[in-house]
């Protein structure tokens, strides 16, 4: 039997798989939550751009892509990969999301001290981030598939390098971090869309 | 490397940034492998300067191949691409810019300014801050509610805008001993605030100032000295209710409680009371009322409604020979005098003529002329032309009650119905047909007042539109007319 994209059969399942009506029903249920944090996600990156000052924020901005430690953006080919293999992507990424984001929220806090709605967004973002890993993990193991083991903690970079970064890389940092959250749980919707029954893929 | 020189009254004091943690970390100026991207770095970074001192900075690339130059480089201030003339060349790698008189930081987070590529590419960015130090924090007023707490607020100096960052820090301490504390609960009754809840000592002074901190300097407020019982306040006086002295039409009663919170501690309390004519926005205080729970208010205008207020100052608590603080005033309570029967001041003359009979009829007209004589005339001396002049106008305005008329080409009114709403209240609404310029209109005239008072348009919105249930009287219940008043609707042309 051959693994067909979107589909919910899997060669490797067993027995000890959920009944289908209750994978089914998990798996609306998380795809309703990305939808939901697709829209915050994006409220977030609107709120963020707007107290950093411009040209954060305006049209044609491109700051540098910095690479993020332990966190890329969805690459190319992902859409492509087996139905697992994505949500084992987008849970790992999600996983990766909150000790960033609360990185983001502690330096905002210094820089915009009077910003509560941007502060407590970055906070409520690090918490989605985790409800909805967990989420595409349970999903996941409804679907009799592996999830990855412990992830390594994102590698340490030299002091000096530390030391020197500065308050607009900070910002650009934080607009990085913020722009990869509203892309990962985006492709976490699109993927979780590709299952649901009915939903166009 | 050039650094900003600030104006010659400060310093520019550089903060050196917090280190990002290492688990989050690309530096700018690492080149990315494969990128063959150029990079640079800015010199200074994220200065702190006075408003009007200048600033000189550097971009320096670092290319990769090499054959980048500062050549075609430029600088954006805030998104917004500053004038050439204000760079130069330093070198075959080095942009230098020359920022003069700066104006206060648009952001807190920072003024952005960045140094991009020919190609529009950001190489490297630094953020300005730009702004004044704090000036001392003054008018420091605090409060105890119930004994329970203190609540402190100030006013920041040069009127709050220091155009950076600025900390407002409350502390207090025992005078004689013990050790600063800072207040944590901010913002609690405006954003120069704080709240202090709990473990607070009573017949023992207390030191309280505030600090404020920004990245130019700090200042500190004068040192207020307090007793919490001495600057106790309280809710204010729950149960005030406002009511007639008997008949008297020039009086009103208040009473009210005294706020229970207080009542286990020894004090006194003096309350005020302030009042207003409903349609007015001018309060009248009360002062003078001690210790009492009830007061009565005189020379008040007859038939009137009076909005009332009170408040309480709990003094003298545990023996203390310091006023309180005043409460908040309590919620209005209202209520009206009662109408006057007699005739205006100083119109003794305005009696019926002698010989009139006094049969009810009669005596309610007369009873309605007085009314309106007293709005509409000085009472002087009484004469028929001026009672003749007043029936002419009823027969011009309204009539009996209950009647229906047209006026000019408009429609009858179709009906009326009266309404009983209470033991001394009355509507009544018409019904009809009406199209425009024709407008509904209720009218009546009140046994006691005399002249009508609110009448009530309603304009159809289309011809042939059903106008519906109008009420004649759109004020508060307890000034709705008794039902054996004149009413009636009549379709009129307005305008």
């Amino acid at each position: 039997m051959s693994r067909r994209e979107g589909s919910l059969e899997d060669p490797q399942t067993d027995s000890s798989i959920s009944s289908l009506p209750h994978l089914e029903a998990k798996i609306h249920q998380t795809h309703s939550l990305a939808r939901l944090l697709t829209k915050y996600a994006e409220q977030l990156l609107q709120e963020y751009v707007q107290h950093q000052g411009d040209p954060f924020g305006l049209p044609g901005f491109s700051p540098p892509r910095l690479p993020v430690a332990g966190l890329s953006a969805p690459a190319p080919g992902h859409a492509g990969l087996p139905a697992p293999e994505r949500l084992r992507l987008d849970a790992a990424a999600l996983a990766a999301l909150p000790p960033l984001l609360d990185v983001v929220r502690r330096r905002q806090a210094e820089l915009n001290p009077r910003a509560p709605r941007l502060l407590r967004r970055l906070e409520d973002a690090a918490r989605q981030a985790r409800a909805l890993g967990a989420a595409v993990e349970a999903v996941l193991a409804a679907l009799g598939a592996e999830t990855r083991g412990p992830r390594p903690e994102p590698a340490a970079a030299a002091a000096a390098a530390a030391a020197a970064a500065g308050v607009f890389l900070a910002k650009v940092l934080g607009l990085r971090v913020c722009g990869l959250y509203r892309d990962w749980v985006s492709r976490t919707e699109a993927d979780l869309g590709q299952l649901v029954p009915g939903c166009p893929a | 490397m050039p650094a900003g020189r600030p104006g010659p009254a400060a310093q520019s004091a550089r903060r050196p940034p917090p280190p990002l943690p290492l688990l989050l970390l690309c530096v700018l100026g690492a080149p990315r492998a494969g990128s063959g991207a150029d990079t640079a770095v800015i010199s200074p970074q994220d200065p702190t300067l006075l408003i009007g001192s200048s600033l000189q900075a550097t971009c320096s690339v670092h290319g990769d191949p090499p054959g980048a130059t500062a050549e075609g480089l430029y600088w954006t201030l805030n998104g917004r691409r500053l004038p050439r003339e204000l760079s130069r060349v330093l070198n075959a790698s080095t942009l230098a810019l020359a920022l003069a008189n700066l104006n206060g930081s648009r952001q807190q987070s920072g003024d952005n300014l960045v140094c991009h590529a020919r190609d529009g590419s950001i190489l490297a960015g630094s953020c300005l801050y730009v702004g004044l130090p704090p000036e001392k924090p003054f008018n420091i007023s605090c409060w105890s509610k119930n004994m329970k707490d203190l609540t402190c607020r100030w006013t920041p100096g040069a009127q709050g805008e220091t155009f950076l960052h600025t900390n407002y820090s409350l502390k207090y301490k025992l005078r004689w001993y013990g050790q600063d504390n800072t207040c944590e609960e901010y913002h609690t009754v405006g954003p120069h605030s704080c709240h202090i809840p709990k473990d607070l000592a009573l017949f023992t002074p207390y030191e309280i100032w505030v600090e404020a901190t920004n990245r130019l300097g700090s200042a500190r407020s004068d040192v207020l000295t307090l007793d919490i019982l001495d600057v106790v306040t309280t809710d204010p006086p729950p149960d005030v209710h406002v009511s007639r002295v008997g008949g008297l039409e020039d009086q009103l009663s208040v009473r009210w409680v005294s706020p229970p919170a207080l009542k286990d501690f020894l004090f006194q309390a003096k309350y005020q009371i302030r009042y207003r004519v409903e349609d007015s926005v001018d309060w009248k205080v009360v002062d003078d009322v001690s210790n009492q729970t009830s007061c009565r208010l005189a020379g008040l205008k007859p038939g009137t409604v009076y909005f009332v207020q009170v408040r309480c100052n709990p003094f003298g608590i545990y023996g203390s020979k310091k006023a309180g603080i005043w409460s908040e005033w309590s919620h209005p309570t209202a209520a009206s005098t009662p109408r006057s029967e007699r005739p205006g001041p100083g119109g003794g003359a305005c009696e019926p003529r002698g010989g009139e009979p006094s049969s009810g009829p009669v005596r309610r007209e007369l009873k309605q002329f007085l009314g309106w004589l007293k709005k509409h005339a000085y009472c002087s001396n009484l004469s028929f032309r001026l009672y003749d002049q007043w029936r002419a106008w009823m027969q011009k305005s309204h009539k009996t009650r209950n009647q229906h008329r047209t006026s000019g080409s408009c429609p009858r009114a179709d009906a009326a119905r009266r309404e009983v709403t209470g033991p001394r209240s009355c509507q009544i609404s018409c019904r009809s047909w009406g199209h425009p310029p024709c407008l509904m209109e209720t009218w009546g005239l009140h046994p006691d007042w005399g002249s009508p008072l609110y009448p009530h348009l309603r304009a159809p919105k289309h011809p042939q539109q059903q106008l519906g249930w109008v009420p004649w009287f759109r004020g508060p219940r307890q000034l709705w007319p008794p039902c054996e008043a004149t009413l009636g609707c009549t379709l009129v042309m307005v305008g």
